[in-house]
């Protein structure tokens, strides 16, 4: 970082003009950035009429009536529940899994594992799209076009991504620490979760961030499975919330609140966890 | 073999052949524990990924309904169709003009959304104090769900833009950005101007990485030789760059081909607005009973569609990497 200021910023500490115009470039994209947002959150305490026709407008009375009215429309509570219980259960079989096999894939090095790792790997280039008709049918009929059967789902489909990181970083890592452990006279299970799992935390991070994201904000899965269970996830509950408020000309004082307080989770989570985010992020995708 | 001498303490042997012993019997232990550990993954794998896809494979050759096979009532060996779906879906003007759609939403975002993402890397990169802050509020969109903010955006297009901003008695009269969710080629554009905002941040991250890794030393050699702003750019930064490239062509290409979240959110796929992901989500809904055959056929198309492209722009951009 300090050393690319130098190269682009100038060599002396006092803020040249450039770099005024640089702070003032990204001041505007930054308004830019959360322009949407705090649209999204000044149109949350308005009723219809106010929403269009004074959508720029600062709410003259902070009604907090329309979000109470959308928490029980979208059944926000046990449909947080819901959505936090998926992506935790999927994303923990998701690192159980991938990590066992990446670990297992690295320290046997036979023609299985090679096939195995790129049979893994090359599944990333098949879109969901192209085989979601037969697995609805298939779990249709091992009677698991439910919960579970979504989290199994999860669990494959996070998998080629997930055992892909694994893979590359359990590369770097020595043996020699498990063969310690072994001696001392841990078991295999003792092994995986006391040894190798403390030292693929990086990867770990990563894994939890790409796939926790992509699951609690998924839409098309939950809409395939559980559209008929009688308690759904957040996304799904404003995709129903905006589908049926659309018959009767669109009440924007459901939806403005409903996005808002589906997406407070995950800012909160952000804000709170984002150097590891931020972080997370860009060292999955260098490994890509 | 750092623990060898551990094992020399307790064992009797001489140092280097316990070493050896203790290979062998890591190299026993893990053969051992191979398929019991490997064995969740294969299932996961098998079960989720690979027995669907291939039965969709076949299904695609099938006159698939759903819940029957056109001919061969449960058994779709008697329902051999051929490549009928594979023609009727070449003839079939939805998905003709979902397919021409996709690849000129791909082909555009591509470029401009790899464009901002780079921008915005070089523009955080620039500066010292402050970085950390632009980084995290650019990447903050990525966050949230394509389909909750693709409905303030669709309120954004249809209210704020088309009666306040860009309208006639607006602030700038710019017919273009006005309606944009009610045509085609406008829609087009809504698409990228959502999706730039949501994806922008997120391959700055990969940028700024790339950028972080490019020694300091290159720019002072150029910078002793004598070369300008822009040959620095061209020469060395575009160059070193290339690893960065690879992966975020990668991911605009493959997220692009296969958006769906924020089609429905905008426009539901209406006034011929419909991607590919899209149309075989609806393709079901459209024919009645549903030809799950045909979907499926336009399915495979979709699969080699993308493994092809993603496939070609990884081999070209590697190849210039180990140039570079």
């Amino acid at each position: 970082m300090k050393a690319k200021a130098v190269h682009f910023g100038g060599t002396s500490h006092k803020l040249r003009t450039s770099d005024w115009i640089v702070y003032f470039v990204l001041l505007l994209i930054t308004i830019y950035t959360l322009f949407p947002l705090v649209f999204l959150f000044i149109n949350s305490f308005k009723g219809q009429a106010d929403i269009v026709k004074t959508p720029l407008q600062i709410p003259a009375l902070w009604d907090v009536a329309y979000i109470q009215n959308a928490l029980s429309a979208i059944n926000f509570f046990p449909s947080l529940g819901i959505t936090a219980l998926i992506t935790i259960i999927s994303v923990t079989l998701q690192v159980i899994v991938a990590a066992l096999v990446a670990w297992m894939m690295v320290r046997n090095k036979t023609k299985l594992s090679v096939v195995l790792f790129l049979t893994f790997t090359a599944a990333i280039l098949i879109p969901f799209q192209s085989l979601m008709y037969p697995l609805l049918n298939i779990f249709e009929k091992l009677h698991l076009k439910n919960i579970p059967g979504l989290i199994i789902m999860y669990g494959g489909f996070g998998l080629s991504m997930s055992v892909f990181l694994y893979h590359g970083f359990m590369k770097s890592v020595p043996r020699s620490i498990e063969e310690a452990a072994l001696i001392d006279g841990a078991n295999v299970f003792q092994i995986f979760f006391d040894v190798v799992m403390p030292l693929l935390k990086p990867t770990t991070v990563t894994v939890i961030i790409l796939n926790g994201m992509w699951i609690w904000n998924d839409y098309l899965l939950p809409f395939l499975v559980i559209a008929n269970e009688p308690v759904k996830t957040l996304t799904l509950q404003l995709y129903y919330a905006k589908l049926t408020s659309g018959q009767y000309g669109n009440p924007w004082e459901l939806i403005f609140p409903a996005v808002l307080v589906t997406i407070i989770p995950i800012i909160i989570v952000f804000l709170l966890l984002q150097k590891y985010i931020v972080k997370g992020v860009a060292a999955g995708a260098v490994k890509e | 073999m750092k623990t060898a001498g551990s094992a020399a303490i307790r064992s009797p042997q001489p140092y280097s052949h316990s070493a050896v012993c203790l290979e062998a019997l890591m190299d026993k232990f893990y053969k051992k524990w191979f398929l019991p550990l490997a064995i969740p993954a294969i299932i996961l794998f098998v079960g989720v990924i690979l027995i669907p896809f291939l039965v969709g494979v076949f299904y695609s050759f099938t006159g698939w309904r759903g819940a029957y096979f056109v001919g061969g009532g449960s058994n779709p060996f008697a329902a051999l169709v051929g490549l009928d779906n594979y023609v009727k879906a070449f003839n079939s003007e939805k998905f003709i003009n979902a397919l021409v759609y996709t690849v000129k939403y791909t082909l555009i975002a591509v470029v401009w959304i790899n464009i901002v993402g780079l921008t915005l890397s070089l523009l955080v990169t620039k500066i010292s104090k402050g970085a950390g802050i632009f980084r995290t509020i650019f990447f903050m969109p990525n966050l949230l769900g394509g389909l909750a903010l693709g409905f303030i955006w669709a309120f954004i297009f249809e209210v704020v833009f088309s009666q306040f901003i860009f309208n006639k008695d607006g602030i700038i009269n710019l017919p273009f950005l006005t309606n944009m969710t009610q045509d085609n080629t406008k829609a087009l554009f809504a698409l990228l101007i959502l999706v730039t905002w949501q994806m922008g941040g997120y391959l700055m991250l990969i940028y700024v990485n790339g950028l972080n890794s490019i020694p300091a030393d290159l720019y002072e050699a150029a910078k002793i030789d004598g070369a300008n702003t822009i040959q620095t750019f061209f020469h060395i930064t575009i160059p070193m760059l290339m690893p960065a490239f690879t992966i975020t062509f990668f991911l605009t290409l493959a997220n692009s081909f296969k958006l769906l979240d924020q089609n429905i959110a905008l426009t539901d796929g209406n006034f011929g607005t419909r991607m590919l992901a899209t149309q075989i989500l609806r393709t079901t809904r459209d024919t009645s009973p549903p030809d799950y055959g045909m979907a499926q056929a336009q399915a495979v198309i979709f699969f080699v569609l993308i493994a092809v492209v993603t496939m070609v722009q990884v081999y070209v951009t590697k190849k210039r990497e180990v140039e570079a």
